[in-house]
């Protein structure tokens, strides 16, 4: 036997920070001090009401929560706009992710889905899912057109990166795969499934990134609808800019969070995989 | 060894690759008798066939003409009668060592705990025990190779194939992997084919060496190694034996 060393599991453990993770932290915390910094000198300078302090918009922020605060806009409470938005944003990205994963699967292992997927998925792909707005309030009203439209926005990457994943299977495990006796139905749940894993989650990860773009712009399109796309467009109509501001920070706040949550699984689930 | 009666036998088998107007033979008119039991290595300079060789036996390559058989029965295609294992190890990243050796006794339907017991006895015999739970990045290459052929051997197969199985092994290792196979192979009697391009490792592991010509792979010559083991590399019959093959190789590579 060999002087290998009895595998190290602290590797795998869930929660570690090294020391080279610890001066990003501290770099990032400058760079953000350092936005800050600049955004309120500038609304000083400045000194114009689309532009408020970040004080204001932290005030705003908060009120915005308050019932009798958010009469000011239109009396769209933040936690209810909220889970207007969350709420068509999980519809909209579960569907997705519901049917891309199975069609990229299918499309990656098959030569004939491909053929007959390929031409659709070119053609459609180059169209930015903003643009089939109008369409989709046209036809799936105020509440299932922002949802349609996150669907579509988190649809392609997750289909793109699972079929990328099928094509990357290594060939010498298929044939391993075959050797052990394993039929085409089996290489496929036992080899390309567990292999496309990792593949998946950075699509899902790229698709949440796009479908909270998507969100916001179809609610801020048809904003009868509400959702904190509609927050931000309400207080911009009658110069409440400090509540814009406050829906931007809630977005970029909702974007950190689930992307954050996603690329952290994406890496664990690589790690736990044995694929890094 | 079991005796004299005939695990693989192959008769008049080609191969020929389609290149573009023209046909690349790349192996011709093979014929070889493997015994029960025995270890064969086939030896030759690369682009000889020596792999599509055994791909085809294995079944993950087709035959152009010709008639394989194993144990009486006709090959078509790969199945668990035969285990091979790859020179890149082909462990399934995502898998324990324990899971990986299982792999083929799922494919079969054998039930967790029998299946647990069967992998365990060839963990135990490639001497990996104590890192069942270990994922394949965690393993030095030799170990991943010995987990290659526990996952081969757990299927139980009547012959097990390996492709330069120790060719992506540091010299030191490699010497070491040999010594462990060859006690494998006394412990379970199993019928070896072994593809190298290494003398050396040829005339160590095995009873009979087949020696390739390139293009087109044609049997040139069989050697049988009579030597008692464990050989010793540094003895005369050993270093006489390697360089008549050498010898071989080196005029063929003149194309005298």
């Amino acid at each position: 036997m060999t002087a290998t060393q009895k595998p190290d599991r602290s590797d795998r453990s869930f929660f570690r920070i090294t020391r080279g993770q610890a001066s990003d932290y501290v770099l990032y915390a400058i760079s953000l001090i350092g936005f800050l910094a600049v955004w309120w000198i500038g609304s000083i300078v400045l000194n114009k009401p689309y532009l408020p302090s970040p004080p204001e918009v932290l005030d705003a922020f908060i009120k915005s929560f308050d019932k009798e605060q958010a009469k000011a806009i239109g009396g769209l409470t933040m936690g209810p706009q909220v889970f207007a938005s969350l709420q068509r944003f999980l519809l909209g990205f579960g569907l997705a992710l519901v049917l891309a994963v199975p069609l990229g699967l299918a499309m990656g292992y098959s030569r004939i889905f491909e053929g007959l997927g390929k031409p659709i998925v070119e053609v459609l792909r180059p169209i930015p899912p903003i643009a089939w707005v109008p369409l989709f309030f046209v036809a799936f009203g105020v509440f299932l057109g922002p949802v349609m439209t996150i669907f579509l926005g988190a649809f392609f990457p997750i289909l793109s990166n699972v079929m990328f994943g099928v094509k990357s299977v290594d060939p010498t495990l298929m044939d391993a795969a075959k050797t052990l006796g394993a039929s085409k139905s089996k290489i496929f749940t036992k080899v390309v499934f567990p292999y496309t894993i990792p593949y998946m989650m950075t699509g899902v990860t790229v698709g949440l990134g796009i479908a909270w773009m998507c969100i916001v712009a179809a609610e801020m399109i048809g904003a009868r609808g509400g959702g904190i796309g509609a927050i931000i467009n309400n207080s911009s109509t009658i110069g409440l800019y400090n509540y814009m501001f406050a829906g931007m920070v809630m977005i970029a706040i909702l974007g950190i969070v689930t992307v954050g949550i996603s690329k952290f699984i994406e890496k664990r689930v690589s790690i736990w995989m044995g694929m890094k | 060894m079991d005796g004299n009666e005939v695990s693989l036998s192959i008769q008049h088998m080609t191969k020929v690759f389609p290149k573009g107007e023209d046909q690349l033979v790349a192996l011709d008119d093979i014929g070889l008798e493997v015994m029960d039991g025995e270890f064969v290595c086939i030896l030759g300079p690369s682009g000889c066939g020596k792999t599509t060789l055994l791909r085809i036996i294995a079944g993950l390559e087709k035959k152009t003409d010709g008639k394989i058989m194993l144990k009486g029965r006709e090959v078509v295609g790969p199945g668990p009668d035969r285990g091979m294992v790859f020179q890149e190890f082909a462990l399934f990243p995502w898998r324990t060592v324990r899971r990986n050796v299982e792999f083929g006794l799922e494919i079969k339907g054998i039930p967790p705990e029998k299946r647990a017991e069967v992998a365990q006895k060839y963990i135990d015999l490639v001497g990996l025990k104590g890192f069942e739970d270990s994922h394949p990045n965690q393993l030095s290459g030799g170990m991943k190779q010995r987990v290659g052929i526990a996952r081969a051997m757990a299927n139980e197969p009547a012959i097990l194939l390996m492709d330069e199985p120790f060719g992506a092994l540091d010299a030191q290792t490699r010497n070491q992997m040999q010594k462990e196979l060859l006690r494998i192979w006394a412990e379970t009697k199993k019928t070896i084919i072994f593809i190298t391009h290494s003398v050396d490792e040829a005339v160590y592991l095995s009873d009979r060496v087949i020696v390739l010509t390139s293009r087109p792979g044609r049997v040139k010559t069989v050697h049988t190694i009579e030597l008692p083991r464990p050989r010793d590399r540094a003895s005369q019959e050993f270093i006489n034996l390697r360089k008549n093959i050498l010898d071989e190789l080196e005029q063929q590579r003149q194309g005298i």
